[in-house]
């Protein structure tokens, strides 16, 4: 469709082969309309990055509806407006459902939706992300009725869910949509919830009816059971096929309620969306909510206090379309010389300079980082490239927190908060690919309360400033709760995989007669790891997962600390449970002694709690390393041995007197993603 | 006929020194020239003769392998016509050298090598030396070493070519078991090998030879290698040269065998012959002085001691490696582009380089040759060469190996200091001459580890 976002998949720690380049996480773009993505190589082009080319589409080639599509600018009064979001999981077909509403309504022509669809196909096969209709304006025919109809989309993944749950609520209303043939998963329920406390009315959608698995009767009677909705009048659907599109259209219009005619009150827009566009500044969505806002409007940001003129206002339809005015329930972009995302946050109010509103609307909050890494340029020369590659990404992402770091074993580099696993591997993946950056990423770490004797609590998101043990009184975690949906054979693997990971058993219930919804209370710094992979592959993908956090609770943690050769390696320190340090701290020695060259002398590796050694091994010293033959006087070839021999030397790092390869901490690192 | 070997080298320091010393010796300092000034010219040449029987599996050496089809086992191949081809291309190069230097530095060595010298027809080798001789004169008593191997002479050819004043033989003897010269693909045998020592040790008018052996050969156990070093003893040469087997790419070895992977020795057995050696070799009266030389005392290699102090030499032949003011050159290692060089060399359409290498390359140089011998880095020298925070530097990282005792520094007397001297000494900003003027590798176990402690001091000058 018109625009990509990052949302979550079903794979989104796995992430699959090449991604050219995710779209900032959280960030949707419509990538058909900004003229180049931020911050980014030139030689990346558009096609490589996702951008999904959606011309303009004057007019319509749907019999249905003739040529509504053409005057989907006109105005409709606020009580033909309707405005949804689509909740699915990735496969559900939501981009394909999204692509028929908007071809039946004549928004995009059919021609070009193929084109789109296609490409769409490509680019989630290849990034594991889901490519999704941003926002678009439709104009439908009911009755005689014209209605305007706006769909707002939603990325999907828990990483994001302060921006999914801004974005449900600029609707109304929500379009569920469950495969027939496979049934509800975690990452819809999530989302339906939000949408619920959002005060959503709910039109549940069985989609691909036609394929010859489909059980739409067990799947409604799913989400009954699961959801507690009434799902009698479902419908049933296949976008494929174009089965059930004008019912969808025609329930939209019936059953979502319009948007509260507050035309005249003060401005009060809601921002669902921002991203960069190094041409015009920052573009923003938004739902108006109370008043209008014109072209030329001094304008005013309530959270950020920034104030701008809006340059240019207009619509999503899907691409942007101009216009002179926006009134309350309407949706739309505006661009103002914002420089950068930070400045207009998700959340955020717009209301006028000079008018302003009294409030702001409820629910907007600051990105709070969940989880941390350290990233250091292999080439300590690029120290400078990616201080500037995260401050452009951080131009597009206002999630992304970053400062200096420095560490004897890795040299200088950053700190880095994300608002999660998804969004960390997301940043990453840029920065290596998209900035051709060589990065160390040291293994994640989540943010501990620490109680100091003195009474004080302290946050600490970094092992190795973590306060000596004798300054310290507990470590609180973080902890979630983590529901995971899955067939009833996967059952035992799952709660083995829950124990493992030092999670509380909550609860488990048979959704169906053949899938359970298991429910753990586990640390956050469990499942940074590779909770996810190991849930897919002990279910052979069927599983799925929703976490949310639910606080801090005090743990039996220490500080583990690797010595090599009596010296602390500061970067390979870790903050674990007591119980798993035996286990953490012999796989880090052992993986360190298969990596470090021997040297000249003997060197123990070992790992310690405090001053306790609790896992040891020793690499012995080289016996000989000499040539002997100096034939005829040729010198050179001896000579360019030794050259080579010093250069390896010169390429790895000196902890103390032993010089450690670059792979073993990385490594290791990857090892501690692993075994934590 | 020439006797040679004066048992004092002159500019070699003894191993113990003379009981009145002046209180500031002049070692031989060649590198302070090298870098600073141009060289003094060439005293050395060195002559590649490359032919074989045929290439040992561990050979990797440019030679030209002749086949064993002659029917004398010791003379046949001196009418190959490919040698007599080879040595007039040779004299050619000689006379289309022109000497560094025209004020007449004779020749002190002269080193014949290979390849197996000892197959070409002493009237050959002697046509060399004359060219030499004629070209840039022979000191009144040079160094003329020749590279001999077992089954390749007779009495009366080393008779003929210590005539011509061949004063030193280097002689490939390699192992003293039968069943290791096979598995190294040696042209000759056990039986050979006790002729050519009768003959060599029977040999009026050579008092200098040097036995050469290979440790670490496939299959070669500790009891074998005490065996080769028994015999060799015995033997009584003056020099001994013990060459750790190096497997190569490209040698049979190297398709074969794996370093420290049965059935070569492990790293341990390897590392346990070179300290056998060491050992056993010094039990009977011979200095350990360079990684992979043993003599008796005033019998160093003259010509290989040019190369450890890095002063120039010449080189003619096929493959063969100059060093030339301040210029190292290669030349072609296989035969036709050899030739073709040689025709540019005459025609003038070739020569070195004028520009000599960078400073750092140079300290490399040192570094890596001195720390070969026993005598050590002169550092007095190298600072005046190189600067002094590059010495203390190098000297720094070197401390921790001089308390683990891989490093011995040294007074100006070359006696052993406690590493608490060299301690002391390094506080003095770079004061290093006050009491530590060399550092060596120590013997045996600084040897043993001399590429890793070398490349330590490479990181150093060029970090």
């Amino acid at each position: 469709m018109a625009t990509a976002t990052a949302t979550a998949t079903a794979s989104r720690l796995a992430v699959p082969a090449p991604r050219p380049s995710p779209a900032a996480p959280g960030r949707r773009r419509p990538a058909a309309l900004s003229p180049a993505p931020v911050g980014r190589p030139r030689a990346l082009s558009a096609a490589s990055r996702g951008r999904v080319v959606c011309p303009a589409a004057p007019a319509s080639a749907s019999p249905s509806t003739s040529d509504a599509g053409q005057d989907r600018l006109q105005k409709v009064p606020i009580s033909n407006i309707r405005n949804f979001s689509i909740i699915a999981h990735i496969d559900h077909g939501k981009s394909t459902l999204a692509d028929k509403l908007l071809e039946l309504t004549g928004t995009v022509q059919k021609r070009d939706m193929k084109e789109q669809f296609l490409d769409n196909m490509d680019l989630e096969r290849e990034r594991g992300i889901t490519i999704k209709l941003q926002a678009a304006r439709m104009r439908y025919v009911m009755n005689n009725e014209p209605y305007c109809l706006n769909l707002i989309d939603t990325p999907g993944h828990v990483d994001f869910s302060y921006e999914v749950s801004r974005s449900l609520a600029a609707c109304e209303g929500a379009l569920l949509v469950v495969d027939a043939s496979q049934g509800v998963e975690a990452q819809t329920l999530a989302n339906v919830y939000l949408a619920l406390e959002n005060n959503l009315e709910i039109i549940p959608v069985l989609n691909k009816i036609d394929l010859p698995g489909a059980e739409p009767d067990r799947v409604a009677q799913e989400i009954e059971e699961i959801i507690g909705m009434d799902c009698s009048n479902a419908i049933r659907c296949s976008a494929k096929e174009g089965i059930g599109i004008t019912e969808i259209l025609d329930a939209i219009v019936t059953k979502i309620p319009p948007p509260q005619d507050t035309a005249k009150s003060p401005l009060r827009a809601l921002i669902f969306d921002s991203y960069y566009d190094p041409y015009r500044g920052v573009i923003v969505y938004f739902r108006v909510v109370d008043g209008r806002i014109k072209k030329g409007d001094k304008i005013c940001f309530m959270a950020s206090g920034k104030e701008f003129v809006a340059d240019e206002i207009g619509v999503l339809s899907p691409k942007q379309m101009q216009v002179n005015e926006l009134y309350a329930g309407e949706v739309g972009y505006l661009s103002a010389s914002i420089r950068s995302v930070a400045d207009a946050r998700v959340g955020d109010t717009i209301t006028h300079y000079s008018k302003r509103a009294e409030r702001a609307l409820p629910g907007y909050s600051e990105a709070t980082p969940m989880v941390f890494c350290g990233l250091f340029p292999i080439d300590a020369d690029q120290f400078e490239e990616l201080r500037e590659a995260l401050e452009k990404l951080q131009l597009n992402d206002a999630a992304l927190k970053f400062e200096p770091e420095s560490s004897s074993a890795m040299g200088f580099g950053f700190r880095c908060g994300f608002l999660g696993l998804l969004h960390m591997e997301i940043v990453q993946e840029r920065l290596e690919r998209e900035y051709n950056l060589n990065l160390i990423i040291t293994a994640p770490s989540v943010v501990y309360h620490v109680n100091l004797a003195d009474d004080e609590t302290v946050e600490c998101s970094n092992p190795s400033l973590l306060p000596e043990p004798g300054k310290r009184r507990s470590i609180e975690e973080p902890y979630v709760k983590i529901e995971m949906l899955t067939p009833k054979e996967y059952i035992g693997p799952i709660m083995e995989l829950g124990q493992e990971r030092r999670g509380e058993f909550k609860e488990m219930n048979f959704i169906t007669e053949n899938r359970a919804s298991v429910v753990y209370e586990l640390p956050l710094a469990e499942m940074v790891g590779d909770f996810f992979d190991q849930l897919k592959s002990r279910s052979k993908g069927y599983a799925s997962m929703e976490y949310s956090l639910i606080g801090y609770r005090e743990s039996n943690l220490v500080k583990l600390d690797i010595q090599i050769n009596g010296d602390p390696v500061e970067a390979l320190s870790t903050i674990v449970h007591r119980d798993k340090a035996y286990s953490v701290g012999r796989a880090l020695t052992q993986k360190l002694k298969e990596l470090i060259p021997r040297q000249m002398f003997r060197v123990p590796i070992q790992a310690c709690i405090g001053a306790k050694v609790i896992a040891s091994e020793a690499l012995s010293a080289i016996r000989k390393d000499v040539l002997s033959k100096c034939y005829g006087g040729d010198i050179s070839r001896k000579k360019k041995l030794l050259k080579k021999q010093a250069e390896g030397k010169k390429r790895m790092k000196a902890i103390g007197r032993v010089d450690v390869p670059q792979e073993a901490f990385m490594a290791v690192l990857k090892l501690e993603k692993e075994v934590l | 006929m020439l006797r040679s070997a004066f048992p004092l080298v002159s500019h070699l320091p003894p191993r113990k020194p003379p009981p009145v010393r002046p209180a500031r010796p002049p070692p031989v300092r060649p590198y302070a020239s090298s870098a600073a000034r141009p060289s003094p010219p060439p005293a050395s040449a060195y002559v590649h003769l490359p032919f074989c029987r045929k290439r040992c599996l561990y050979c990797d050496f440019p030679i030209v392998a002749l086949g064993s089809s002659s029917s004398s086992p010791v003379n046949g191949e001196g009418n190959d016509p490919r040698i007599a081809d080879y040595v007039r291309l040779l004299l050619r190069e000689v006379a289309a050298t022109r000497p560094v230097s025209n004020d007449g530095v004779p020749l002190e060595t002269v080193f014949f090598g290979g390849g197996t010298p000892s197959l070409v027809p002493p009237r050959l080798v002697a046509a060399v030396l004359d060219a030499l001789r004629g070209k840039f004169g022979l000191s009144a008593s040079p160094e003329v070493s020749i590279e001999m191997d077992p089954g390749t002479f007779d009495a009366a050819k080393l008779r003929e070519l210590v005539g011509l004043g061949v004063n030193r033989v280097s002689l490939g003897v390699q192992a003293f078991q039968e069943d290791l010269l096979r598995a190294c693909g040696r042209a000759h045998g056990l039986r050979e090998v006790h002729e050519a020592v009768g003959i060599v040790t029977a040999c009026e008018g050579l008092q200098n030879w040097s036995m050469d052996l290979i440790s670490s050969l496939p299959h070669q156990t500790e009891e074998m290698w005490e065996e080769s070093l028994r015999c060799t003893v015995d033997a009584r040469p003056t020099h001994v040269s013990v060459y750790d087997l190096q497997i190569e790419q490209g040698t049979k070895f190297g398709q074969l065998y794996t370093p420290g992977v049965h059935p070569l020795p492990s790293e341990t057995d390897s590392a346990n012959f070179y300290k056998i050696a060491s050992k056993r070799l010094s039990e009977a009266g011979y200095n350990h002085y360079e990684i992979s030389s043993y003599c008796k005392t005033g019998y160093e290699c003259k010509h290989n001691v040019t190369y450890w102090q890095n002063r120039s030499f010449y080189a003619f032949g096929l493959g063969s490696a100059s060093y030339i003011n301040g210029v190292r050159f290669s030349r072609p290692r296989r035969m036709k582009e050899y030739a073709d060089w040689v025709q540019k060399l005459e025609i003038g359409a070739w020569s070195h380089e004028p520009d000599s290498a960078g400073m750092k390359d140079m300290a490399m140089d040192v570094v890596m040759l001195s720390l070969r011998t026993a005598w050590g880095l002169d550092l007095r020298s190298f600072s005046k060469s190189f600067g002094k925070s590059l010495t203390v530097s190098l000297c720094n990282t070197f401390r921790p190996f001089v308390e683990s005792g891989l490093v011995i520094v040294m007074d100006m007397e070359r006696r052993a200091l406690q590493p608490s001297d060299f301690k002391l000494d390094l506080q003095y900003e770079g004061e290093i001459e006050s009491k530590v003027a060399f550092i060596r590798l120590s013997d045996p176990d600084g040897f043993l580890l001399s590429n890793e402690l070398i490349s330590l001091a490479f990181g150093v000058i060029a970090p």
